[in-house]
C-alpha cells in the first residue's frame, strides 16, 4: 500500500514539474512589453529597460525557468509584478476561498446526488422519472445561469443571502454562510445531476447482480443489502465522477466567482492573466496542478479502500 | 491621464466603456428562468420509504426537523441580510471595478483608484467638481513671476493617525519619494528640479520649466502625504498611515475584494467626513454590479459600460453620467514615416469625413455619449463647439479628397485590433473606411500588448479610447513631441510655438492659445475622434453624488447622504 501511494505521489510530482515548464514557456513567450505594462505608458524608455533588467526578462528562457524552479522548490514563488504581493500569500489566501466553495459544492452534490441516485434506482416509478428529468435539466442548464436565478430569487427578491462579496469564516460564521451558500448551490446543481445519474446507473446494475439475489435469498433485510453491499459496490464509479467533477468545479468557480464578486482563485486568475502577471499566474498553475494531483491520489486511495482488487493492480 | 491611459493595464474592463463581457440583462433572466425553479422536489411517500430508509420511529421526526431547520435557517438569513440593509445611515458602501495596486504613497494613482487614497490620505491641494484648485493641506499656494517657483504654506494643525504632526519637511520628503519612487505617475513631478522646506510650514518647489498642470497633480496622486512611519516600512503597500478622513481597517478588509474604513476621530476637516464607516467593494462583472444594486448591497458604484443602464434606472437609482473618454482613431503617423499617405492632410481629413459618428455612437455605445471631432472636452478653455461641425459624415467628399491627394484608386492602412475592444467596432470602422476606398488591414493583437504596440510605434493609426484631461495634461499626453500618445514625435512649427506659449503664459494667454491649438489640430486632422463616451456612477435614492469632469470617479468629499 505504501508503495502504491509513493508511486502515485512520484508521478504527481513529475506531472507538476512538466506542467510548470510548459506554463512557463507559454507565458514567457508573450512576456515582451511586461515592463511597459507595469510602468504605464507615461514611463520613459530608460525606466522600462531598467525594469526589464530588474525582472530578469533579458535572460534566456532556460535560465529564467531554472531560476524560478530553484526558488519554487524552496517555497519562494516570488512577488506579483504588479502589486508586489507575495505570490504564496496571494494564492493561499484565495485558495481558501475557492476551496471552501468547491469542497462545499462537492459535499452538497455528493450527499444529494447519491441520495437522489439511490432513491431513483431502488424505488423506480415516478420518483425515478422525476430524478431523471431533474438530472437532465441539471446537465442542460449552465452553472452561471443557475447562479443568476439563485441571486434573483434568494438575494434580490427574498434578501436571504448576499448577492455579491465574501465574508471570511473567521470574521463571522453566519456572514460566511450567507456569502457562500448561493455560489455553492450554483456550483453544485449541475454536479448533483451527474452524480445522481451515475449512482442510479451503477446501483441498478448492482441490484441485478447474482450476489444481490443470493443475499436476498438468505433473507437479508433489503435495507442492509442496499446500504452495506450494493452501495459499496457502486460507490467506486460515483467517487470517480465526484473527483472529475471536483476538478471541473475549480474551473466552474472562475465564472461563479465573477458573478458573485468573490475573491477566489478564479478572480485572481482572470485579473493576473489579463495583466500578464507571470509570477502570479505561475503560482496559480502550481496550486491548481497540485490540487489535481492530490485529489487524484486521494481518490485512488479511496477506490482502493472500497475495492481491494485495485490495490493489487 | 489616469485610467484611459491605464486602460492600458486592465484594458477595456477599465474605463473603456466598451463592455465586452456583459452577459444577460436582468429582465431576461427573470423571464427565462423563473420556470426552472418551480419544479418542486419529489415528496417521498412514507410507507414506501420505510422499505429502505428504515425505521419508522425516526422517520416522522426527521421530516419535522427538516422543516424546522429550514425555517430557522430562513429566519437566520433574514437577520443577516436585514443587518446588511441597515448598514445605511452612517455607512457608505461603494462599488469599484478595480482594486488598489498599493497603498504606498509613491505608488498613488488617481482616476479609478482615487477613492482608496482619498479615504486615508490628504492631498496638498484639492480640485473641486467645477475644476477649481483650492487649498487643502497647503493653506495657500503661489507662483513666482516666471511660473518656475511654487510656494506652498502647510497647515500646522494636522496630525497623522499615528500621532505624528504634519510639517513642511514631511511634505518635502513625500514629494521627493513620489518623484523618485518609480510609481506609475512619478512623471507628474518631472519638471520639479528641487524641493526646499525653509521652515516648518513652507515648502518651495523649484521647476526646470513652467508646468501649468502641477497644481492639479498636487491635488491628485502627487499631492498625497503619508506619515514618515511608512517610509520604507515592509507593510507600506497594505497599511496606509495618513491624515485622511478615514482609517483603513486592515483586519476587516479582504485584499482584492473589500476595503473597510472607519472614520478618523481626530480629522482636521470634518466638513468632508460624511459617514462613520466607508466600505469599497470590488465589483467588476456587469452582472455582479447589477445584482449588488438590486440587492441593495451598495450605495453608489462605478459602471464599466452602458448595457445595464435601464435595469439600474428601473431600480430607482440616479445615473450621474460623466463624459471622460473619447473614442476614435488616433492618426499617429502624421509625418508619413510608416504610411506616407497619412502625411497628406487631405487623407487624414478624408478619414474624418468617412466616419458616420452618429451610427458609430449607436452601434458601440447604444447612443450613450456625444459625437465630437475634437479631443478637448467641453469644460476646457480650448473647447470650441463650432469645431464639431468640421467633418460631417460625407463619403463623397472623402473620396474627392483622396483623389486630390493622388489616391483615387484607394490606399491601404495597417491597424491593430483586439478582441476585448469588441470585434464589431473594428468591423464597422473597416467598412466605413472601405466605403471611401481605404482598405484597413488589421493585425490581431493580444489585449496586453495593444497599447505597448501603439506606443512602440508599430502602427500608423489605431482605434482607441483616451481620457480627456485638462488642457496642459492633454497636451503633454497626446499632442507635444514628447507625449506618449504621439509616438512618432510629430509636430510642426505652429504646434511647437503654441505649446510653448501655453506652458509659460498667464491663464488668459493659456486659454486663448489652447483654443488656437485645438482648432489647428482639428483642421490638420491629427485625430478622427468619434464621440465622448458617457459612463454612469449611479447612486441609490439616499445618496447624492456630484460627478467630477476631470476624474473617472467623483471626489469622496462629494458623495454625501441626501438630506
Amino acid at each position: 500500500m505504501a508503495r502504491f501511494i509513493l508511486s502515485r505521489l512520484a508521478a504527481g510530482i513529475v506531472l507538476i514539474v512538466v506542467i510548470s515548464a510548459l506554463a512557463f514557456s507559454l507565458l514567457y513567450a508573450n512576456s515582451e512589453n511586461v515592463a511597459r505594462r507595469i510602468l504605464g505608458q507615461q514611463a520613459t524608455v530608460e525606466a522600462v529597460e531598467r525594469r526589464t533588467a530588474e525582472l530578469g526578462l533579458d535572460r534566456p528562457l532556460v535560465v529564467q525557468y531554472g531560476d524560478w524552479l530553484a526558488h519554487a522548490v524552496t517555497g519562494d514563488l516570488g512577488r506579483s509584478w504588479f502589486t508586489g504581493e507575495l505570490v504564496v500569500t496571494g494564492v493561499t489566501s484565495r485558495l481558501a476561498v475557492t476551496l471552501s466553495l468547491v469542497l462545499g459544492a462537492t459535499l452538497v452534490s455528493g450527499l444529494i446526488g447519491v441520495t437522489l441516485g439511490l432513491l431513483a434506482a431502488t424505488r423506480g416509478g415516478w420518483i425515478d422519472r422525476v430524478v431523471q428529468v431533474v438530472a437532465v435539466l441539471g446537465f442542460a442548464i449552465p452553472g452561471f445561469l443557475i447562479a443568476l436565478v439563485l441571486v434573483l430569487v434568494f438575494a434580490i427578491e427574498l434578501r436571504w443571502f448576499k448577492a455579491t462579496g465574501y465574508i471570511p469564516i473567521t470574521s463571522s460564521f453566519v456572514g460566511w454562510l450567507s456569502s457562500v451558500t448561493l455560489p455553492i448551490l450554483a456550483l453544485a446543481l449541475p454536479t448533483i445531476a451527474v452524480v445522481a445519474q451515475q449512482v442510479r446507473g451503477s446501483v441498478l446494475d448492482a441490484l441485478h447482480r447474482d450476489y444481490v439475489r443470493t443475499l436476498r435469498s438468505r433473507g437479508l433485510n433489503e435495507v442492509r443489502v442496499v446500504w452495506k453491499h450494493v452501495l459499496r459496490n457502486s460507490g467506486g464509479p460515483a467517487l470517480a465522477v465526484l473527483a472529475v467533477q471536483f476538478i471541473g468545479l475549480l474551473g466552474g468557480a472562475v465564472i461563479v466567482e465573477q458573478v458573485f464578486a468573490i475573491p477566489g482563485l478564479g478572480q485572481l486568475a482572470v485579473a493576473s492573466t489579463t495583466k500578464a502577471d507571470i509570477p502570479m499566474v505561475m503560482g496559480l498553475v502550481i496550486a491548481t496542478a497540485t490540487i489535481v494531483v492530490i485529489v487524484n491520489v486521494l481518490i485512488d486511495l479511496a477506490q482502493a479502500a472500497l475495492n481491494p482488487r485495485i490495490r493489487l493492480a | 491621464m489616469k485610467d484611459s491611459a491605464l486602460f492600458a493595464g486592465s484594458l477595456i474592463r477599465s474605463e473603456s466603456s466598451a463592455d465586452p463581457l456583459t452577459h444577460l440583462g436582468n429582465a431576461k433572466k427573470k423571464a427565462n428562468l423563473g420556470a426552472c425553479l418551480t419544479g418542486d422536489p419529489p415528496e417521498p411517500v412514507l410507507p414506501k420509504r420505510q422499505r429502505f430508509w428504515g425505521i419508522a420511529h425516526w422517520e416522522e421526526p426527521k421530516v419535522f426537523h427538516w422543516k424546522a431547520a429550514a425555517t430557522a435557517l430562513a429566519m437566520a438569513a433574514m437577520t443577516i441580510t436585514g443587518g446588511a440593509a441597515q448598514e445605511g445611515a452612517s455607512t457608505l458602501v461603494l462599488g469599484q471595478f478595480i482594486a488598489p495596486a498599493t497603498f504606498d504613497a509613491p505608488g498613488a494613482e488617481w482616476g479609478n483608484r482615487s477613492l482608496y487614497f482619498q479615504a486615508v490620505y490628504d492631498t496638498l491641494l484639492n480640485v473641486t467638481a467645477e475644476g477649481t484648485v483650492e487649498p487643502f493641506l497647503a493653506s495657500e499656494y503661489s507662483y513666482s513671476e516666471d511660473n518656475k517657483t511654487l510656494t506652498l504654506k502647510i497647515r500646522d494643525d494636522v496630525t497623522f493617525i499615528d500621532g505624528t504632526k504634519l510639517t513642511a519637511d514631511i511634505v518635502k520628503q513625500n514629494l521627493e519619494r513620489f518623484k523618485n519612487g518609480g510609481g506609475p505617475f512619478a512623471v507628474d513631478l518631472v519638471n520639479v528640479e528641487s524641493i526646499e522646506a525653509p521652515d516648518a510650514t513652507t515648502v518651495i518647489l523649484k521647476l526646470s520649466a513652467p508646468d501649468p498642470a502641477l497644481v492639479l497633480y498636487l491635488s491628485h496622486e502627487a499631492g498625497v502625504v503619508a506619515s514618515p512611519a511608512m517610509f520604507g516600512a515592509a507593510d507600506a503597500a497594505t497599511n496606509p498611515i495618513g491624515s485622511g478622513p478615514y482609517i483603513l481597517d486592515t483586519a476587516a478588509s479582504v485584499n482584492g475584494s473589500s476595503y473597510v474604513y472607519k472614520k478618523n476621530p481626530n480629522y482636521w476637516n470634518p466638513d468632508v467626513q460624511h459617514y462613520d464607516n466607508l466600505k469599497i467593494n470590488i465589483l467588476a462583472d456587469p452582472t455582479a454590479i447589477v445584482n449588488a444594486i438590486q440587492a441593495g448591497e451598495v450605495n453608489a458604484i462605478k459602471l464599466t459600460g452602458n448595457t445595464t443602464n435601464d435595469v439600474i434606472e428601473a431600480a430607482g437609482w440616479s445615473m450621474n453620467f460623466n463624459e471622460l473618454d473619447f473614442m476614435g482613431l488616433l492618426l499617429f503617423d502624421r509625418g508619413g514615416q510608416q504610411n506616407p499617405a497619412l502625411a497628406d492632410v487631405r487623407v487624414r481629413q478624408a478619414i474624418n469625413y468617412a466616419m458616420d459618428r452618429e451610427g458609430l455612437l449607436q452601434a458601440m455605445q447604444q447612443g450613450n455619449g456625444t459625437v465630437t471631432t475634437q479631443v478637448f472636452k467641453p469644460s476646457s478653455p480650448a473647447y470650441d463647439p463650432a469645431l464639431d461641425q468640421m467633418y460631417p459624415y460625407d463619403p463623397e467628399k472623402a473620396k474627392q479628397l483622396l483623389a486630390e491627394a493622388g489616391f483615387a484608386n484607394g490606399l491601404t492602412l495597417s491597424m491593430p485590433s483586439t478582441a476585448v475592444l469588441g470585434a464589431a467596432s473594428f468591423t464597422l470602422i473597416q467598412q466605413l473606411l472601405g466605403d471611401v476606398g481605404i482598405t484597413v488591414e488589421y493585425v490581431d493583437t493580444p489585449a496586453e500588448n495593444y497599447i505597448a504596440d501603439q506606443l512602440a510605434p508599430k502602427y500608423p493609426a489605431v482605434f482607441m479610447a483616451l481620457q480627456e484631461d485638462t488642457d496642459w495634461q492633454l497636451i503633454q499626453f497626446m499632442l507635444s513631441r514628447t507625449a506618449s500618445f504621439n509616438p512618432f514625435k510629430y509636430g510642426d512649427d505652429t504646434t511647437d510655438a503654441l505649446i510653448k506659449e501655453i506652458q509659460s503664459g498667464d491663464p488668459a494667454t493659456q486659454a486663448a492659445k489652447a483654443k488656437e491649438l485645438n482648432k489647428y489640430i482639428v483642421e490638420q486632422a491629427w485625430f478622427a475622434p468619434f464621440f465622448r463616451v458617457r459612463i454612469g456612477y449611479p447612486s441609490d435614492p439616499n445618496t447624492s453624488v456630484t460627478v467630477m469632469p476631470s476624474n473617472a470617479v467623483p471626489s469622496l468629499y462629494d458623495i454625501k447622504p441626501k438630506t
